[in-house]
């Protein structure tokens, strides 16, 4: 599904070149689920987004179901994550103009999928929100509106989701109750699913740990692969 | 559709509230100004011909050709024939030179003859209007005919080798016009008599009148037409506009219509600039839905089309809109000034509707666009890092982009390049002062402002730390407050002008050709009356006879009427008031030219046309008698002004051994309207010009201008105001989550409040000094090139600038941050 190779991550700062992420090695199989640990700025989410196709490494080639993306312009790249890729936000990222089911319906709309609204609806139903898809986010409690951002990323149907810090800005029992349910549709759905967290035992809750320490990976990633 | 349908939500959410009514604003602005000076210059033409009886004059020294006429009729032009002339009329053993003006059955072509049967009738009820003049056989005179032959109505007088009946009063020819040259009194007789009376001959001095007209839905029939008679005329014939016709009038609509233009002009940019402001906003509250889209694998192109099949559907549904509202707004505007439309208002074309729509897309283009441009190429990377952030379009090729729509949407719009310029250099040289002086200011501010308290060293050090979108905001306010101004400036001094010029006591009546023996008695009778004239003007009737000490060539003779009539001589030793040197100097005390001829000032123009320049000479003939003077200035003239105008005018002590008459303008009330009866009677030789009721016209439509500026006036304060609402909510939401977190952090009402208030006082202080600078630039430049007013400094923007602007922009700027401390903290920064 995904295949990395010799990863690596530089930026020019005042004060020098700083190494990001370096010489980063990884495999992900289809409907594995793998999760990327580190402390803050040891290149987690870096590393997700050169992972999605957002962001482009120094060095090093990354292929989604073999399509090298690294080696492709922002165009290609965007078509790849159009037909694959499903995004969950620390901070939610909803739409504050659009209701519930808008903010679900949108990404299916861009992809002109006729009953957009129809899906959307069945996924809050899924996510518990039945009741409030006509809410706007700021009429949601925060776990409310990660639901709605769950409900949103598997409504497109990705094959590969990317979760950043899902329950960051969650409380503990309501970051429970929202990994239950993203693992939950993530079995459902079959979905290859890479994680950036600090939370120990939400990485444990994952097939697979990468370990991440000053932009270096600390050993090969744990757990068994697929 | 889904740019629809994202459109739907976008304005559900209240992010294009400030883009559409901008953008409604804009084009209901133009839409109601270009419709009503569309529907006013149709009336005013209208209106004009009946100044002139007709559409367009053609004015000849020779016969009129047939071939015009036949050429009119296949063309389906109304036309009319007249000729003017002076005859010698008989009645038993009295005589007179009369002044006849002989016409076709079809004149007038556009308004009215007035007649009477009642001699030197005044009330209304005695006077009788008719679409047409005398039949064959019949003669219709000016009252003051009757004394001076002895005649009554029903009497048969002789003219020439014919006898005529005399069967009505001529009140009002609509072309009589003002002129001074008709000295006998009038009589208008039938075209077809003309032959039998023999008055005619060869060699004699007749002018020729061929009057136009269109005929009803057939402008361009009349437009062809008039594009061939151009091309037939030669050194005798001369085209009259109506605009020529009725200089006081057409002046006056004209400025009033400059100015609709000016107003309209100011409303369209500073609707642009509201929507530039709006547009920038809205822009970057898009930044994460693009970020996402991105994300979710959207391409940047498909971003693009989904934005500007939206702008294109917001411009069609605001540009409808504005359509509407512009239209409500003219009929406001028409029912305001409908008294001074004597006639119905024809309806416009479709010319202000399409200018209204293409200003909504043109400004959709200009502003909203270039807002617009870089969100396609925000990074999908946005959604992960807060501190990515695509790069908006520069802000240099963004100013360009709207200025250049500023300037074409000015100069389409009011086809005028000064009124263009004016505004677009005001506007410029405000928003650059903005950028630079502002940036200082700024900086002394806060330099500065930690000797002040707790409330003005936050506030200033926050204007410096948000230095760009406060120089926006400058921009945005210093922009609206010039505009505003320069639009009030001209206002005021327009209509100030109008009243002075047309004052209570304006002369409303002229008394020409008094002889010197008539003179105490009419000055008794005027007197008697408590009458007060504006001064008595002595008079010497002469002719040109040399140029130059040349003969004038038998062209230049049929080219100028100047050197074909006898012409009215004057003596001053003061410039009269209104008169302005153009060329040359004004005579001083005992100072005549070296060549000891008598020194002369000529009317510039006039001057022109005889190809006359300082130093020339012209010999005049005055009752046999020849002198020569030499050309030592010339003057422009005050037309609107109801004082006497002189074409030629000579120092005193050179044309006084001359036959004289007298002649003055007076101020004569209502109710002593019967001295000119009294008059008339007792010296039937005298002229009476009335141009009372012309005066009361010239007033009302001074009147319904003003009440019709005033509201155009307003509608532009509207537009002002939203552009502040928008530069104001351009920072509001780092503003209000500052605020939220200093309430958090237990911060009082007060100093919220206070920093809010000194901030946004701070930036309208210095807009408004700065905006009174670029207004007075541009006012400068409109009263020079397009107004014809004297410059003036005006202090008082100076200071009100700065007070308007402190005031209004910290009232709206605390009146809009007003919910950082109304409500909990913590739902404003969920608000956001």
């Amino acid at each position: 599904m995904i295949e990395v190779s010799n990863v690596s991550k530089q930026v020019v700062t005042s004060e020098g070149t700083l190494d990001i992420l370096d010489g980063i090695n990884l495999s992900v199989e289809a409907g594995e689920t793998l999760a990327i640990i580190g402390s803050s700025g040891s290149g987690k989410s870096t590393l997700l987004g050169i992972l999605a196709g957002l962001d482009l490494p120094t060095s090093g080639t990354v292929c989604i179901d073999g399509q090298d993306i690294t080696a492709m312009d922002e165009e290609g790249r965007a078509g790849v994550r159009a037909g694959h890729v499903g995004f969950v936000f620390q901070s939610f990222h909803l739409l504050p103009g659009l209701t519930a089911l808008e903010n679900v319906a949108l990404p299916l709309e861009l992809q002109g999928i006729d009953d957009a609204l129809q899906t959307a609806k069945h996924y809050l139903e899924r996510v518990g929100l039945g009741q409030r898809v006509s809410h706007y986010p700021r009429q949601l409690s925060g776990g409310e509106q990660q639901r709605v951002a769950l409900a949103r990323a598997f409504a497109c149907r990705p094959t590969l989701l990317f979760a950043d810090e899902p329950t960051g800005n969650l409380d503990t029992g309501t970051g429970k109750k929202i990994n239950d349910l993203l693992f939950e549709l993530n079995k459902e759905e079959g979905t290859t699913l890479i994680l950036v967290t600090h939370e120990k035992t939400l990485a444990a809750r994952c097939k697979r740990t990468l370990e991440l320490q000053a932009g270096r990976q600390l050993a090969e990633p744990t757990g068994i692969t697929a | 559709m889904l740019a629809l349908k994202m459109l739907l939500r976008s304005w559900r959410g209240r992010q294009l509230g400030l883009i559409f009514s901008s953008l409604v604003l804009a084009v209901a602005v133009v839409t109601s100004v270009a419709l009503l000076a569309e529907r006013v210059e149709l009336a005013l033409v209208k209106e004009s011909s009946s100044f002139l009886a007709a559409d367009l004059v053609v004015s000849s020294s020779v016969a009129i050709e047939s071939g015009w006429l036949e050429r009119a009729a296949e063309e389906g032009v109304r036309t009319a024939r007249t000729a003017s002339f002076a005859s010698m009329t008989y009645f038993g053993d009295e005589m007179h030179l009369a002044s006849l003006k002989a016409v076709e059955s079809s004149y007038p072509l556009r308004g009215a003859l007035k007649r009477s049967s009642v001699p030197f009738a005044i009330d209304d009820a005695d006077i009788e209007s008719v679409g047409s003049g005398p039949q064959p056989g019949e003669l219709w005179v000016d009252s003051r005919l009757l004394p001076l032959l002895n005649v009554e109505l029903g009497d048969a007088i002789d003219v020439g080798d014919g006898s005529f009946k005399v069967t009505q009063i001529l009140i009002e020819e609509p072309d009589s016009g003002s002129s001074f040259s008709a000295f006998g009194a009038r009589i208008l007789m039938n075209w077809q008599d003309l032959p039998a009376s023999g008055v005619i001959q060869p060699g004699s001095r007749v002018s020729y009148r061929l009057l136009i007209a269109a005929n009803e839905g057939q402008a361009d029939n009349f437009d062809t037409y008039v594009d061939w008679l151009k091309q037939q005329l030669d050194v005798h014939d001369r085209i009259i506009t109506p605009d020529e016709a009725q200089a006081s009038i057409a002046s006056t609509m004209d400025k009033g219509r400059r100015f609709l233009l000016l107003a309209g002009s100011i409303g369209v940019v500073l609707a642009g600039i509201a929507l530039a402001l709006a547009s920038h906003h809205f822009a970057n509250g898009q930044l994460l839905q693009v970020a996402l889209f991105k994300g979710w694998g959207i391409s940047a192109n498909a971003v693009r089309r989904l934005y500007i099949q939206q702008i294109i559907l917001l411009g069609i549904a605001g540009s409808a809109v504005g359509l509407l509202v512009g239209w409500g707004f003219h009929q406001l505007l028409i029912t305001t000034v409908r008294e001074w439309l004597p006639i119905a208002l024809p309806a416009a074309g479709l010319k202000p509707w399409i200018t209204g729509f293409a200003t909504g897309i043109l400004c959709l283009i200009g502003f909203t666009l270039p807002a617009l441009w870089h969100l396609p190429t925000q990074s999908p990377l946005a959604v992960l890092r807060r501190d990515i952030q695509s790069k908006s379009l520069n802000s240099l090729v963004r100013g360009s982009l709207g200025v250049l729509t500023v300037a074409v949407l000015l100069f389409w719009y009011s086809r005028n390049l000064y009124l263009s310029m004016a505004i677009l250099f005001g506007f410029a040289i405000t928003a650059a002062a903005s950028i630079a002086v502002g940036l200082v200011l700024l900086r002394l501010g806060k330099t500065y402002g930690h000797w002040m308290g707790s409330i003005w060293r936050l506030a200033l050090s926050n204007l410096w730390r948000r230095k760009k979108p406060s120089l926006i905001q400058m921009v945005g306010f210093s922009g609206a407050i010039a505009l505003l101004m320069i639009m009030v400036v001209v206002r005021t001094s327009l209509i100030d002008e109008w009243r002075w010029q047309l004052a209570d006591d304006a002369p409303n009546h002229f008394l020409v050709n008094v002889a010197a023996y008539e003179l105490d008695g009419v000055k008794s009778l005027v007197n008697e009356r408590e009458l007060e004239t504006a001064g008595w003007y002595s008079m010497v009737r002469g002719r040109i006879t040399h140029l130059n000490n040349q003969l004038p060539s038998q062209v230049a003779k049929d080219g100028h009427e100047s050197l074909r009539r006898e012409l009215n001589l004057s003596w001053t030793s003061d410039l009269p008031e209104g008169n302005m040197i153009v060329k040359g100097q004004w005579w001083q005390a005992n100072t005549a030219p070296a060549s000891g001829l008598a020194p002369v000032s000529l009317e510039d123009e006039l001057a022109g046309e005889l190809g006359l320049s300082l130093g020339d000479t012209v010999r005049f003939s005055v009752g046999g008698l020849s002198f020569d003077a030499e050309v030592t200035s010339t003057r422009s003239l005050n037309w609107e002004s109801m004082t006497p105008n002189f074409y030629f005018l000579f120092p005193e002590g050179y044309l006084e051994d001359y036959p004289r008459t007298h002649m003055t303008s007076l101020y004569i009330p209502g109710e002593e309207k019967l001295l000119v009866n009294d008059l008339l009677r007792k010296y039937p030789t005298v002229q009476v010009i009335e141009l009372d009721k012309i005066i009361d016209r010239i007033r009302t439509i001074v009147s319904q201008v003003t009440r019709g500026l005033e509201m155009m006036t307003l509608m532009i304060l509207g537009c002002g105001i939203l552009v502040m609402f928008a530069a104001v909510s351009l920072s509001m939401s780092e503003r209000l989550q500052e605020s939220a977190i200093l309430r958090t952090l237990g911060s009082s009402r007060g100093l919220i409040l206070g920093v809010q208030w000194v901030e946004f006082t701070t930036l309208g202080m210095m807009a408004g000094l700065l905006a009174a600078l670029g207004a007075e630039f541009a006012v400068a430049m409109l009263q020079r090139f397009m107004f014809s007013l004297p410059f003036s400094w005006h202090s008082w923007l100076w200071i009100a600038g700065p007070l308007g602007g402190g005031l209004l922009v910290g009232l709206l700027g605390v009146v809009y941050s007003r919910k950082a401390v109304t409500q909990p903290p913590l739902q404003v920064l969920n608000s956001l």
